[in-house]
């Protein structure tokens, strides 16, 4: 798919968020990845804030450093420099624990392979986040949210499928699912259609869109795909580890207007 | 498109070797711990059991003996020098009682003689002399060398002379030790130790003296240092029985039974103990070959999207292989000679031992060759699967799987390739022909590998029927169990995880691990036993019935006299009938070509015996006496044994059965001071060569002897330093009475077995050391599977905690299942090796076999743990930014 042209250093039109009440805050983060002798900068220096309920797609060439960026937000890595706040706690230098349990609580997350555990069935890996991080340690509450997703996402007769039985379709839809058992309050997703074709791709899209408007929950999107970028509020663009253009997509003006 | 030429697969597969060292270190490892093991434990355990050989050839003074009582006659002569002419030494020791006395005081005593060739005599171990002399110098025609009680008895001291027959003799020293005192023959009488000449130059040989000759033999040695093998002496004892068929041969084995026992159960044992150092080995390899492959699937995909046939990657991941496989048993071979170097080091010290360190080619190239042909067979069944890897790996992580049942999957991958399966078969007898090439006890070998085949397959089933009903249970329990439990145990059969290997290997481990153990345990116990400190060491001959209680009170207020002495009645008597046949017409059913002659104590030779025969009684009426075990039919009851005179029975030692070809219920004649009765054979018994009633072949009821002359024989142990002091009361006391001192030779024994003991405990705990890495090991070659799941789970929130106690859970399940099928198995193996090769009894232990158990679990826990502990900390990103 052809790559969007942007212009470089395209002043952001993003709206300025208070930083008291960003979901996501990003200040000068910079990730480099040292390969034997060399050291590669991945991320040069990116600041961004999200705001609660937002939907922001992340876009870039390959190698631009958007997935970087987007496991630094979910904390699966340390920064070289910079912060990463979530709804106020700064993540960036939490223990490996804490962090553990901070993105068990506020992230759902969404690869582009799925990583469901193939050991366990649909219902148990949606349940997976639920006992991994409950603590009121009320099992049914979780089981019936667990079979209420599955149910949303179309998988009501696939519950005890392992996720060998299941399609690459399925299997993105229960990962979403997964992503939303806690309600966190932030969807991170890598990439969500990349291994999809047009038919699931769009399905799991509109799941995606739909479980963002009902939970309410602040979405980051990293994709290459500009059609499903447009279905964003935002669009933040990278190249060469710096952000390049900050945008609202025409959907969010058409809706703002 | 053209062939690759194994020059560019080399390449490829030398590069991927070079892209990432650090992995291929640990399957190099893996392969160079197993075949170090091998070699090292098989290195030491040669070069150990020929020095603990050649001690105790020391007890015969020779690798074989003939004692006859009769002069060579010319064909046996011209026998003899054509063995001489091949390279077998001989020596001849004459021992006779005869009258000796001080030519001041003129103090006859009788006193037992033994003449030699001190140039040659003895082949192995040493004479001690007081003062220390080489043996030529102190025995020449006019010198000698005597025990110091005839100093004693006849007030004499080292320079006077005695006079022997004809001959005049200067004492130059006192005798402390023979090596062959045992052999020997225990004749009434102080020693005196003289040369071949000052025998002649004493006159006291006749035609008609009773002088038993022994001659020596010592068979060329194959190399220096190493003595002949077990197999050649028995096969120049058949040779020497044809030239002598007169005499009683016996080789050096049969000296002391139990030093023979001790040996066996070494060879037996560390031939275990090679096996399991094999198969461990051959375990670590499949492991981490397993490991390996399963991460070259990628590449091997990518290979194969860029339009490599399966020929082609085969070719290179199997060249691949046999670097990793010489690479890994060249390491292993030096790493094991570094073992073999270092064993004597750590066992100077202990022992007082060195064995030599000898560069053995065979046991180089076994090494080799078990490591290399045991890193392809564990690597052919994944190398078959690169023929179903599909280009799409690449593109789609999910491994797919196919839903058909085990055994079709099976069937349908040997259908497709038949000739890797034909590979396999051949390696396989290969390793099988090394195997026994390994074993030197046939039954050990044989044991160990029909075990081994069992337990892989019940392993391999049960490993199935494991995850099976692990399935199942969870389909029923499912949401029912706490999280990390169900997530633990699912994850055994989480596809791709080698469950079903490491259970068999983890199984197969245990069972080797614990047999080893257990067999090494109870044979330290039973040698334990021979080397008692209580047993008698020093032997008390012709005592008068009046003398008895005397002895024995004596005895007891001895100071260094441990336990109880042992004295027993001898009966003199003469066989004259078996089954009612005369003993001269008499042909034993079932024995050899060779009936009348063969090694053995008492009566000899079944002419020997219608002779001279001693008959005894045990101190219990209804029990067999002590260190005497029934090993066909039964004892007597205390009423048969009050009814002996009516109706006489006998039990007698299997030696001397065997010899004679009977059973119980067969009838032996006796004829004792003329009057002949008839005993029925109620027992067969078999002795442990330590005790005094060791030496009695023919125990019958007290009553069935009662009346007839009896002379008394003793047994009793005392502290090596007091036999000096017990010896000059005794003479005091009982002048008549001959102590003959073995408590050196004893020693020597006792020594020797507990150097035995030490080794294979030593070994033992090597190869369970090495056993234990390898496992560990192969438990590690799981991690890289771990790492996607760990991430998976960080990025889902579980902390580090939470995923280890996943893991203890699917480690500790892993443990129990393996070691359950591997201890019972490791009881089976150990009872079959210890009754059917080492004759040995087996006690299941359910203490230690638990105490294995939960260790087993615990090791495997902490093993998964450690292995993981890199995995955990991983940080996500860094995995995801793999993909």
């Amino acid at each position: 798919m052809p790559e969007v042209a942007l212009a470089p250093a395209v002043p952001s039109l993003a709206p300025s968020i208070d930083p008291s009440a960003a979901m996501i805050s990003v200040e000068a983060l910079r990730k480099s990845l040292r390969t034997g002798s060399t050291n590669v900068e991945i991320l040069k220096g990116i600041d961004f804030r999200v705001a609660k309920g937002e939907f922001v797609a992340i876009m870039g060439a390959s190698g631009s450093g958007k997935s970087t960026l987007l496991g630094l937000l979910a904390g699966l890595d340390n920064p070289t420099s910079g912060d990463v706040r979530l709804n106020g706690t700064a993540i960036s230098y939490l223990q490996e624990d804490k962090l553990a349990q901070l993105r068990g609580r506020t992230i759902g997350f969404v690869f582009q392979s799925y990583q469901l555990i193939p050991t366990l069935t649909a219902l148990e890996n949606v349940l997976l986040p639920y006992e991994l991080n409950d603590e009121s340690g009320d099992r049914k509450a979780g089981l019936a949210r667990a079979t209420a997703l599955l149910d949303s996402v179309g998988l009501s007769s696939r519950v005890d499928h392992y996720p060998v039985q299941l399609s690459g379709g399925e299997q993105q839809r229960v990962a979403l699912a997964r992503a939303f058992i806690l309600k966190p309050p932030i969807v991170l997703a890598d990439e969500p259609t990349g291994n999809l074709d047009t038919a699931n791709g769009s399905a799991v899209l509109n799941l995606l869109l739909d479980l963002n408007r009902t939970e309410g929950t602040t979405l980051v999107l990293v994709t290459h795909d500009p059609a499903l970028a447009a279905y964003a509020h935002r669009r933040i663009t990278l190249r060469d580890g710096l952000v390049v253009s900050d945008e609202r997509t025409a959907s969010q003006e058409a809706q703002g207007a | 498109m053209a062939a690759l030429s194994y020059g560019t697969a080399a390449r490829i597969a030398a590069r991927e070797l070079r892209s990432s060292r650090g992995k291929f270190f640990f399957v190099i490892l893996s392969v160079a711990i197993g075949v170090a093991a091998l070699t090292g434990v098989r290195g030491f355990s040669a070069s150990f059991r020929s020095m603990l050989t050649l001690r105790a050839r020391s007890i015969m003074a020779g690798d074989l003996s003939a004692r006859t009582t009769l002069e060579p006659t010319p064909d046996e002569q011209a026998g003899l020098d054509k063995m001489a002419a091949n390279g077998t030494d001989a020596t001849e020791v004459t021992e006779l009682t005869s009258m000796a006395s001080s030519p001041v005081s003129f103090d006859p005593l009788l006193v037992s003689v033994k003449a030699v060739d001190p140039r040659k005599y003895p082949f192995y171990g040493s004479v001690d002399l007081v003062p220390k002399l080489p043996l030529d110098d102190a025995l020449t025609a006019s010198t000698i060398a005597v025990a110091d009680d005839l100093l004693l008895r006849l007030h004499l001291k080292l320079g006077d002379t005695l006079k022997l027959g004809n001959g005049l003799f200067r004492i130059v020293a006192v005798v402390e030790n023979e090596p062959d005192r045992l052999s020997g023959s225990f004749a009434a009488g102080p020693r005196v130790l003289m040369s071949e000449d000052g025998l002649r130059a004493a006159g006291i040989m006749s035609p008609t003296s009773r002088a038993s000759r022994r001659y020596l033999f010592r068979m060329p040695l194959s190399k220096p240092g190493t003595p002949s093998s077990d197999a050649s002496v028995a096969a120049m004892k058949e040779h020497l029985e044809g030239v002598l068929p007169e005499a009683q041969i016996s080789d050096y084995r049969e000296a002391n039974p139990a030093l023979t026992k001790g040996l066996d159960a070494a060879t037996g044992l560390l031939s275990l103990m090679s096996l399991v150092a094999l198969v461990l080995g051959a375990v670590g390899v499949a492991m981490a070959m397993r490991a390996h492959l399963q991460q070259r699937l990628d590449s091997i995909a990518i290979m194969k999207s860029l339009g490599a046939r399966s020929g082609q990657v085969i070719k290179i991941y199997l060249l691949q292989t046999v670097f990793l496989g010489l690479g890994g048993g060249v390491l292993g071979v030096l790493l094991g000679l570094g073992v073999q170097m270092i064993f004597p080091l750590f066992l100077a010290k202990l022992l007082h031992i060195t064995p030599d360190f000898r560069i053995d080619p065979k046991a180089i190239v076994v090494g080799l060759g078990a490591g290399l042909l045991t890193t392809l067979l564990f690597t052919l069944p994944p190398l078959l699967d690169i023929r179903s890897v599909r280009p799409i790996l690449i593109l789609r992580r999910a491994m797919e799987q196919s839903d058909d049942p085990f055994g079709r999957r099976l069937l349908n991958k040997l259908r497709g390739n038949l000739a890797q399966v034909g590979a396999m078969a051949l390696i396989l007898v290969c390793l099988i022909l090394l195997a026994s090439r390994v074993s030197d006890s046939a039954i050990v070998g044989n044991v160990f590998a029909i075990a081994l085949a069992l337990i892989l397959l019940i392993l391999l089933g049960l490993a199935a029927l494991t995850l099976w009903l692990l399935r199942v249970f969870l389909r029923g329990t499912r949401l029912a169990l706490p999280s990390s439990l169900r997530h633990g145990l699912a994850n055994l059969y989480r596809p791709g995880n080698p469950s079903a290997a490491l259970l068999a290997a983890l199984g197969l481990g245990v069972m080797q691990i614990m047999a080893v153990y257990f067999v090494q345990q109870a044979v330290v116990n039973e040698l334990h036993i021979s080397t008692a400190a209580n047993l008698p060491n020093m032997f008390l001959i012709d005592i008068a019935s009046t003398e008895v209680e005397g002895i024995r009170m004596l005895l007891k207020a001895q100071p260094g006299v441990q336990g109880e002495p042992e004295i027993i009645p001898v009966v003199g008597s003469r066989l004259t009938e078996v089954n009612g046949v005369a003993v001269a017409d008499y042909r034993p059913k079932g024995v050899g070509k060779t009936p009348f002659i063969g090694p053995g104590s008492g009566g000899s030779t079944v002419r020997g015996m219608s002779r001279n025969l001693s008959l005894t009684w045990s101190p219990s009426a209804a029990t067999p006496p002590p260190g005497d075990k029934i090993v066909a039919g039964k004892w007597w009851t205390a009423a048969q044994a009050a009814d002996g005179a009516t109706h006489p029975l006998v039990a007698i030692g299997q030696f001397q059965a065997a010899r004679l070809g009977v059973h119980p219920g067969d009838t032996l004649t006796l004829t004792a001071q003329d009057d002949s009765f008839t005993a029925t054979i109620a027992a067969i018994y078999d002795t442990d060569s330590q005790h005094a009633y060791s030496r009695a072949e023919f125990i019958l009821p007290e009553a069935s002897l009662h009346g007839l002359p009896t002379v008394w024989y003793g047994g009793v142990h005392c502290d090596p330093g007091a036999t000096a002091g017990l010896q000059r009361a005794l003479y005091a006391a009982y002048p008549t009475v001959t102590v003959i001192n073995v408590a050196a030779t004893l020693e020597v024994v006792r020594q020797v077995i507990l150097q035995i003991t030490y080794v294979i405990q030593f070994l033992a705990a090597f190869s369970i050391f090495a056993g234990i890495v390898i496992l560990a090991s192969s438990i590690a070659g799981t991690r890289y599977r771990r790492v996607r799941e760990v991430v998976v789970l960080k990025t889902l929130g579980a902390t580090r905690p939470r995923i280890a106690t996943i893991f203890s859970v699917e480690f500790a399940v892993l443990g129990l299942v393996a070691a359950t099928v591997g201890l019972v198995f490791a009881n089976v193996v150990a009872r079959l090796v210890l009754h059917r090769a080492l004759k040995v009894d087996y006690h299941f232990q359910p203490g230690l076999t638990l105490l294995a158990l939960l260790l087993t679990a615990a090791a495997t826990v902490a093993a998964g743990w450690l292995a993981s502990h890199r995995v955990l900390g991983q940080k996500p990103l860094e995995v995801l930014r793999e993909e």
